[in-house]
């Protein structure tokens, strides 16, 4: 396989936005291609889960490659949940890889806010099983929440583990301009005062307001090259070293251990050997905090942390940014937001980002291996990345 | 006419899968329909649980009570409960019921009680 590269990164404000969906994809394109100095693409990949369901808009890759005047390179859409735009930057560094496309544009895009809460809600859940599971009225929160209360069970993660992440990630965002949430939260405020439980009530028990990401429009994109495109360029080499991807059974119930995330773990360990790297080498990592509860358990299956120690990391700081595993310096979802089909894009932007060192006040010193872990269902379908930066 | 949910057993190596595969996991036999319907026991365990309080529109209650159950057979599956308290390790009862009602359909489920 040869080499494969990211050149060029663009990302929108995430949030609410009052464009198409299509120029939502179109827009962080453009920056990624201003970002590489490259007009000339051979394929568009562009990951989206609901465009059909909430927007009224198949095909989506057709109108943004349109949208671009990139006809008549090759465009493609991705769905795969909310893994969405990590498996089509799997399929663009496949396609570099195997030598059949020198540049491909990833983008990805969402727009979720055009439906009320409800309809977003009902929207995600019907990524569970039809019969097993979406008509008892299971919501992702309610997979998240059934989750943490037996990791709160065995492990001893309490509800201010829970306050911390959010807490820590939310605070975050303040410093990425691009993130959904810009209000700085306190543990005192969502947890401890006589307000908190009027801020921050309940989504599904244990799980509050507070923990859950919110429901976001936003995209992003990454332009993949090959070694010999990136050689031309004045840009800092990042190279896509590794790609892992794994799926779980697709009811949660029925799994052997349900305190465990195997396929986090499969993914995590197949982008590791891929990058000849470990989980000990990487310098700042994003992971999918769709639920505070995720970050924490992510992060003891990728391998930063020792299984049911997660809490314990946390509690020491060791997660934050200047700590020893910087998670989600970012805002990651839970801060900077989770436009579906964008978010592994996003999670990638930043990583490229970081390794750039081009991240601004939340720049991680000397930031030379990240991760991304993009994680689709319930765990039941999940990729992770490994980049590094050369020279 | 009682209601049941079945659960499927395969005809090769007794593998029961809840909820249908095409192919058994067990064996991973190959021939279309090897599997016999088995009605899933009703008694079991609470393993996990929650109140879920955003819902989708169809739901109209402040609060919907769901929860993982193992069965008397190992066969663990989800089911909405109808429990004020609910404590993980419960002994619980399982009778089909409606579990979702939409304009012109309703879907019948699991729902729990204890025992």
């Amino acid at each position: 396989m040869r080499d494969v590269y990211a050149a060029g990164i663009g990302v929108t404000t995430f949030g609410r936005l009052e464009y198409p969906l299509a120029e939502i994809a179109a827009y962080p394109a453009m920056m990624a291609m201003q970002d590489s100095g490259i007009s000339t693409v051979d394929q568009v990949y562009v990951a989206n889960m609901g465009g059909a369901r909430l927007n009224h808009q198949t095909a989506l890759a057709s109108a943004v490659v349109d949208t671009l005047s990139l006809t008549p390179a090759g465009a493609a859409t991705i769905e795969n949940g909310p893994a969405s735009g990590a498996a089509a930057i799997k399929e663009g560094f496949l396609a570099v890889a195997s030598g059949m496309h020198d540049v491909v544009l990833v983008t990805g895009a969402e727009r979720m806010r055009e439906v009320n809460a409800l309809d977003a809600t009902d929207f995600v859940a019907t990524l569970t099983h039809p019969i097993a599971e979406y008509i008892y009225g299971v919501t992702l929160p309610a997979h998240a929440a059934m989750f943490t209360r037996l990791y709160m069970d065995k492990y001893g993660v309490t509800d201010r583990h829970l306050a911390m992440v959010g807490v820590k990630n939310q605070n975050n965002a303040m410093r990425n301009e691009f993130a959904h949430l810009q209000q700085p939260i306190t543990i005192d405020g969502v947890l401890d005062s006589p307000e908190a439980f009027t801020n921050n009530p309940f989504v599904a028990e244990p799980l509050r307001f507070f923990d859950c990401c919110p429901v976001s429009d936003g995209g992003a994109c990454i332009m993949l090259v090959s070694a010999e495109v990136m050689e031309g360029l004045d840009r800092p080499a990042v190279r896509l070293a590794g790609v892992g991807q794994a799926t779980d059974s697709h009811t949660v119930a029925e799994r052997e251990d349900p305190t465990e995330l195997p396929a986090v773990r499969l993914a995590a360990d197949q982008s590791f050997e891929m990058a000849k790297l470990g989980p000990s080498d990487v310098d700042v990592a994003e992971l999918h905090d769709a639920f505070t509860i995720l970050e924490i358990a992510e992060s003891e299956e990728v391998g930063f942390f020792a299984k049911g120690e997660g809490h314990f990391a946390l509690e020491k700081g060791e997660t934050e940014l200047g700590g020893a595993m910087p998670i989600n310096v970012s805002g990651g979802l839970k801060g900077r937001g989770h436009p579906v089909g964008a978010t592994g894009i996003a999670q990638a932007y930043e990583i490229v980002h970081q390794l750039r060192g081009e991240a601004g006040d939340r720049q991680v010193a000397d930031a030379r291996v990240g991760f991304t872990c993009n994680f689709g269902g319930f765990g039941n379908n999940v990729l992770a990345l490994t980049f590094v930066r050369e020279g | 006419m009682e209601r049941n949910i079945y659960a499927y057993q395969c005809r090769s190596c007794d593998t029961v899968h809840y909820p249908f595969r095409m192919r058994c996991k067990g064996c991973g036999q190959n021939d279309f329909f090897e599997f016999d319907p088995v009605a899933l026991p009703t008694h079991g365990r609470l393993l996990t649980f929650t109140f879920v309080h955003n819902l989708p529109a169809e739901y109209d209650v402040a609060r919907l009570g769901l929860g993982v159950v193992e069965l008397d057979n190992g066969i663990r599956l989800l089911g909405q409960l109808d429990i004020v308290e609910p404590v993980m390790g419960m002994e619980v009862n399982g009778r089909v019921s409606v579990v979702r009602h939409e304009t012109y359909d309703d879907f019948f489920g699991m729902v729990f009680t204890a025992a």
